[in-house]
């Protein structure tokens, strides 16, 4: 079986206040029994004949904040795997801050084809208001050492949405980001997800959210302008120049078997999604015993497991493939939702033809409600 | 028996908070019918909503005795409510009194419900001892508050009884007024029994407990009895007193109050207000009964998201069988689907009974906003009664809308005159006179259109008044108006429970009012939702929600799958509960809106 690999780095110099993902701000004693529990981990995903590793991604938290020793270990595995399974991508997630020629050179060294800077904003009020470690020209600098170790790939993230940005200064990130040379932009509406700090701001009235139809005009300001630079948008939140498309997350979106490694990372392989354990001393020690280090797991049914599907592939620019729609879940997409397919296209938020059902750019906009449309209660499973 | 001559029959009546509980805990106390170390605070008030909101709601009763100038009299306290809405239940009350006592607060003075007690207790002819409680507090001034009441009722300030239920002062004063100045009942212990029920309460165990006061005759256990009005006889299984504890005795006689238990199965099989005989020999005639309570005020109740038809059905018949004063019938609405419509006596008794749903049955209410109910003349002549808006007949036939109208007492100091006249004037009040209760303080009468107090009055009028203002009303009749149906189209499509019948001349200012709040009350659609009100034909309102901008999760990685599908869910989850009008998810709350009155 083809699949994924995810390795979560739950470490981060500081945490974000934006930031819902796993992850602390470690003492020095942590980060060598976590790799060695990574490295535990990913020996037996290796040692499973029946997986077959075809991209891997490292995110966190912040990898590239590993001590250099650490980091070294953890990629000599992944590195070993890549060599094994002709991996065709291998991402790691770096900070602007964090990232060093001697770090971008373990990476190099091991296979890494694809480094994705969380550069966030260019603005440095925007960057403080997210709680972020860097300042707007280290996001430059560690642009510059991805270049010169030569990656094939480079990914900025940048958000939207931030409390006080305008027009303005959006486009004035959007085209210094360009400017640094990516072939990859991921453009992300800032969310303020419940048990965030940045949520207990808003909720007790510290900070005021965007408005709606700001939000809106600034999503749509970012899709153009990056259309005008060669950037093609594939997802809802990600835009590629040609042959850049991040082929790990795809993965995701059309709902294909994934294997996640480290605290708090998730699989999906056969039907069920399995998340290890949010708690890397727990962990590190369920590795140690040999235990595993699951600690939820969910099977849907298999009408269930379609509306998912559908969900997920409705984020793609492309859709719904009808064939590849079927082969993942065993139903004809128009079959199961022909009512709401007709609905949602007689009001321009989605579009068919033979192949492909997908979101318009209107229907983009308020994806969520659509996608809620083709969820599928469980109950109505038979069996 | 006990002799007749010594028997006091009284009740308290107050304005809410002059201190009536209070009273009535200290007379219990007195008398030594209640330790003082098992006094709970406000012994008489029996319900937990009672003791949290502060107000008395079921009239309650107790016996007690007392020596005086040696020889023990036997005093029949009833406790009354005093909330504006329950003034069917203080009549109940007072019917089996001889005399009343008028408590007023020392410092607050008369009071608008302290006006409207005195007359009844003056209409239904009984002794009135003036009352002014409180007077340990600083700012008391008992001598002034004797003189307004002397003002406005015309009781002679010198037969007040100056007391502090707190500390006790002035309590032997007031023994002595009751058993000196309230007549010992009169009746013919040997004549043919006529006792009047005049409350009712459920018991699980035993059935209905009755709660009577005998006028002529005397009731035994065992005695084969006859509901007068209901037709039906009952064996006669226990006779007591209240102590306040519950205590049994063989016989109660003409004078005396008590309670009977005889086989009575639920509160429908007794009216409040019938008389009892004996089956053999049987009375001539019924003693005069209660008016029926009149409900003034409507809404629906519509099953919430957790709670299905039938349990709500399950829930009002268990607690009318607690209060038989409001009603309750099937009801459907296009928009809500199945519920019931709800009559009650004001719009307090709305809220408790909505609150005792709640909390006795455990489930969940929505509710509908308060009307009022209309009557329509038709150009047939014929007359009906509608009490939802929906019910109006077509407007081709209605020769004529009648609105119940009240006539409103409001005690207001007197330099808010104008801010009160202002009020009156937006709500359609029509000025009847001004009474100087003290130069500092002033009685206006006005009668209103009862759709027009029915939200958000009584704020204003604290508001306007530094919070002295207070008020009472009672229903005139009703009275042709200028009214018209008000009509709101979401998305085009009439909603009948947004529907409100409104003075042709606010029709404008309460469309626009609906409208705006309807805006913010329903959220945005995927795509503009107009907002219409309208009169017949003619759209005298519109807005425009405009369709949702965006909506759409940022983030959806391998992480992130199962809980955006369960919030997606969730989301889909929630609009089901809402109720759908066409394409459009109206909330509960958006009903509400209905009431906004457009005030500036």
């Amino acid at each position: 079986m083809r699949a994924g690999l995810y390795v979560h780095v739950p470490f981060c110099p500081r945490k974000c206040g934006y930031c819902d993902f796993y992850s602390l701000v470690p003492d020095s004693s942590m980060t060598g029994p976590l790799v060695d529990a990574l490295v535990a981990e990913l020996n037996q995903v290796a040692d499973a004949a029946a997986i077959h590793v075809e991209t891997i991604f490292v995110g966190g938290g912040t990898p590239t904040s590993l001590p250099c020793e650490d980091l070294m270990r953890l990629m000599r595995t992944l590195g070993d795997i890549a060599g094994r399974d002709r991996v065709v991508e291998f991402t790691v997630e770096a900070n602007p801050g964090t990232l060093d020629i001697q770090r971008a050179e373990i990476l190099r060294s091991h296979g890494v084809t694809r480094v994705s800077i969380g550069a966030q904003s260019f603005d440095a009020d925007e960057l403080e208001r997210l709680d972020r470690i860097h300042r707007p020209d280290q996001i430059a600098l560690s642009a510059e050492i991805v270049r010169q170790t030569g990656f094939e790939h480079f990914s900025l993230d940048l958000i939207f949405g931030i409390p006080g940005q305008t027009p303005v200064s959006w486009q004035r990130s959007l085209e210094s980001a360009i400017g640094l040379g990516p072939d990859h932009l991921a453009c992300y509406g800032l969310t303020y997800e419940p048990g965030t700090p940045l949520y207990e701001r808003l909720r007790r009235g510290e900070v005021t959210a965007a408005d709606e139809d700001l939000e809106a005009s600034l999503y749509e300001q970012g899709i153009a302008y990056l259309a005008r630079v060669g950037f093609e948008q594939y997802e809802i939140s990600n835009f590629a120049r040609p042959g850049a498309r991040c082929l790990h997350n795809l993965l995701y979106w059309q709902n294909q078997p994934t294997v996640g490694v480290g605290p708090s990372a998730v699989s999906y392989v056969a039907g069920t999604r399995r998340r290890n354990v949010p708690d890397w001393a727990e962990y590190v020690r369920r590795v140690r015993a040999e235990l595993s280090p699951v600690s939820e797991s969910e099977t849907l049914g298999e009408r269930a497991r379609a509306g998912e599907t559908a969900m997920l592939m409705l984020r793609l620019v492309e859709g719904i493939d009808r064939g590849r729609f079927r082969t993942a879940t065993g139903f004809d997409p128009h079959e199961l939702f022909g009512g709401v397919i007709e609905q949602h296209v007689a009001t321009g938020l989605l579009e068919k033809d033979g192949e492909r059902i997908a979101l318009t750019t209107r229907g983009r906009l308020v994806a969520d409600r659509v996608m809620a449309d083709f969820l599928l209660p469980e109950s109505k499973e038979g069996g | 028996m006990f002799d007749r001559t010594l028997i006091r029959n009284f009740s308290i009546i107050a304005h809410i908070d002059h201190g009536k509980s209070t009273l009535a805990d200290r007379i219990l106390v007195a008398t030594n019918a209640v330790a003082q170390r098992d006094m709970r605070a406000q012994f008489l008030d029996d319900m937990d909503l009672e003791r949290e909101m502060g107000i008395t709601i079921k009239a309650n009763r107790a016996t007690v005795f007392r020596e005086f100038e040696g020889r023990e009299y036997m005093l029949n306290l009833i406790d009354t409510p005093g909330h504006v809405d329950f003034h069917y239940e203080v009549s109940r009350a007072m019917a089996a009194c001889e005399g009343v006592l008028l408590l007023v607060d020392a410092s607050q003075g008369v009071q608008a419900q302290t006006v409207a007690n005195a007359y009844l207790a003056i209409e239904a002819g009984l002794e009135i001892i003036p009352v002014i409680n409180k007077i340990d507090l600083p700012t008391a001034r008992p001598e002034d508050v004797a003189l307004e009441l002397e003002h406005v009722v015309g009781i002679p300030a010198d037969q007040a009884v100056f007391t502090s239920a707190k500390t006790g002062v002035g309590l032997p004063e007031l023994f002595k007024a009751i058993i000196e100045r309230v007549p010992p009942p009169s009746g013919d212990v040997d004549a043919p029994l006529q006792a009047l029920v005049y409350d009712a309460k459920p018991d699980v165990h035993r059935g209905v407990i009755c709660h009577v006061r005998v006028r002529e005759g005397r009731l035994n256990r065992g005695d084969r009895i006859l509901l007068m009005a209901a037709r039906r006889t009952y064996q006669v299984g226990e006779i007591g007193k209240f102590c306040p504890r519950p205590r049994m005795v063989d016989e109660i006689a003409a004078g005396e109050v008590g309670y009977i238990v005889a086989g009575i199965k639920t509160l429908h099989d007794v009216n409040i207000g019938d008389t009892i005989t004996l089956d053999e020999p049987r009375a001539d005639q019924a003693l005069p009964g209660y008016k029926p309570p009149q409900r003034m005020v409507f809404c629906d109740f519509y099953p919430g998201p957790m709670t299905e038809a039938p349990e709500l059905r399950s829930a009002l018949e268990k607690l009318w069988l607690n209060d038989s004063s409001f009603s309750f019938d099937p009801v459907h609405s296009d928009a809500l689907s199945f519920g019931f419509r709800c009559g009650f006596l004001g719009l307090l008794h709305m809220k408790i009974i909505q609150e005792r749903l709640e909390r006795e049955s455990d489930i969940d209410v929505v509710q509908t906003a308060p009307t009022v109910n209309y009557e329509i003349l038709l150009k047939s002549g014929q007359v009906v009664t509608i009490d939802s808006p929906s019910d109006l007949p077509d407007g081709s036939t209605v020769e004529e809308i009648r609105e119940p109208v009240i006539a409103a007492s409001l005690i207001v100091p007197a330099d808010c005159i104008g801010a009160i006249m202002k009020i009156a004037d937006d709500r359609r009040g029509q000025y009847q006179r001004t009474e100087y209760l003290s130069p500092e303080r002033v009685m206006l009468t006005y009668r209103f259109p009862l759709a027009e107090t029915i939200f958000d009055f009584y704020d204003r009028l604290k508001a306007a008044t530094r919070g002295y203002g207070t008020m009472d009303y009672e229903f005139v009749g009703y009275e042709a108006g200028r009214l018209v149906k008000l009509d709101i189209l979401v998305n085009g499509t009439p909603v009948d429970a947004l529907s409100i019948i409104v003075h042709r001349d606010k029709a404008e200012r309460r469309g626009r009012a609906l409208i705006r709040r309807l805006r913010t009350e329903i959220e945005r659609h995927l795509f503009d939702v107009p907002l219409q009100a309208a009169i017949g034909n003619r759209v005298i309102a519109r807005e425009t929600i405009k369709a949702l901008r965006k909506n759409v999760t940022a983030k959806c990685y391998g992480g992130d799958v199962t809980r955006k599908r369960k919030l997606l869910e969730k989301q889909k989850e929630g609009k089901r509960r809402m109720k759908m009008v066409g394409q459009v998810t109206i909330p509960q709350e958006a009903f509400m809106a209905v009431l906004d009155p457009g005030d500036d």
